[in-house]
């Protein structure tokens, strides 16, 4: 019986307990409730509501408008966070994206063939879910992570070497990084700008009309609404992710030999 | 409400509950990296589960609708209708969010992991001495 068995065993209980106590005692807010939570009546009312235009983000899905609408500073710096954790990892793989000795391994026939059948099609529909994000359930980030399984599956069946043959480096995959997020900063001072050289006021991830500003992104495409700044965002997040995430993919997924040749250099005593 | 129907929620609610208690107990108590790794995961995922399941509600109809117009509303009653049948959007959003940063945070401890394993020869934290 160590006395890490007894903090772990005493921790457990006490998580339990306060779980418990919260779930009886209403400290997480009614469980299931019948009504909803004021707030979320308002985010659900406003989402897609011509007749209140200016409180509405005019996109029928609710979880994208309040991602990138209502609550869109937020969604930016948690982008930051994706980045700078990915800056970290560079940090600490620095140096190690020299392919030495390029050569053909991978899987076998029967699994390269499949992944060349499957990789587009998850590819096509990592988009749509990117680009239907304003208008059905999905958005920048989960179609931009599905577009990087495949990504993942050509590393796994093709092996690593065959993404350095077709000429896919880091700095590659972190320039396209930096184009989505450029996007995303361009689509949040977008209107700010307008109103700096056309005069009047405008805010930073202004989507629709608001109180003290007249200017407005577009809200409908053809005969679709478009949900203004949504789309854009989507677009832009979804490149954004998959540059980094296929980032992380290619670095953690580095030969043995190589790490070994940058970070093995000194022997430990 | 029916009897069925709050047993199932109990049962949600207490599984998620030992779940959190039994992924902490593999952050604490097990030796290697790797398992405190893939324990820190599975502690992350319930506790997002439990605040998507803070989010859900009870309707007259079997169950919510989700937080997406299925066509566009063309008049006031529509979007009061639609208010009425679905769920809370927040803590779907909020998850969203720590979705991605847990995402990122375990990249960075992946990689942090593996030159642990490439310096030291192992991912038992008991073995190494420094």
């Amino acid at each position: 019986m160590r006395v890490s068995d007894i903090v772990a065993g005493l921790s457990m209980a006490i998580l339990a307990i306060i779980l418990s106590y919260l779930m009886v005692y209403g400290g997480l807010g009614p469980i299931a409730p019948y009504n909803l939570r004021p707030l979320a009546v308002s985010y659900l009312n406003y989402t897609y509501n011509p007749w209140e235009i200016k409180l509405s983000a005019m996109a029928p899905e609710g979880v994208t408008s309040i991602v990138w609408d209502y609550r869109g500073l937020d969604t930016y710096f948690e982008t930051s966070v994706l980045f700078i954790a990915l800056i970290g990892l560079l940090a600490l793989f620095r140096g190690s994206n020299i392919v030495q000795g390029i050569s053909n391994k991978g899987l076998s026939l029967i699994v390269k063939t499949t992944t060349k059948i499957v990789a587009p099609l998850i590819l096509v529909a990592g988009v749509s879910l990117a680009y239907h994000g304003h208008l059905t359930p999905g958005g920048g980030f989960q179609g931009g992570s599905f577009m990087t399984v495949a990504i993942a599956l050509i590393v796994v069946a093709f092996s690593i070497e065959f993404i350095a043959q077709k000429k896919i480096t880091i700095d590659k995959l972190l320039i396209i990084r930096w184009i989505g997020l450029i996007f995303i900063v361009l689509t949040a001072v977008f209107l700010l700008i307008k109103a700096l050289i056309f005069g009047g006021y405008a805010y930073i991830f202004q989507n629709m009309i608001r109180i003290g500003s007249q200017y407005t992104m577009p809200s409908w495409f053809l005969d679709r609404p478009l949900g203004g700044i949504l789309f854009f965002f989507n677009v832009s997040e979804s490149v954004a992710v998959v540059g980094g995430l296929s980032l992380g993919i290619v670095l953690l997924s580095l030969r043995d030999e190589e790490v070994k040749h940058v970070i093995g250099g000194e022997e430990h005593e | 409400m029916s009897n069925v129907e709050s047993f199932l929620l109990t049962s949600i609610v207490i599984s998620l509950i030992i779940n959190t208690a039994i992924s902490l107990y593999g952050v604490f108590s097990k030796p290697s990296l790797i398992k405190k790794f893939i324990a820190l995961t599975i502690f992350s995922d319930s506790i997002n589960s439990f605040a998507i399941f803070i989010g859900f509600r009870r309707t007259s109809e079997a169950y919510p609708s989700i937080a997406v117009h299925h066509e566009i509303p063309r008049n006031v009653t529509e979007i009061h209708q639609f208010v009425s049948s679905a769920v809370d959007p927040l803590p779907q959003a909020l998850v969203l969010t720590a979705i991605v940063i847990g995402l990122a945070v375990n990249m960075f401890l992946i990689g942090l992991i593996i030159l642990f394993y490439k310096y030291y020869g192992t991912t038992n934290v008991r073995k190494v001495r420094i």
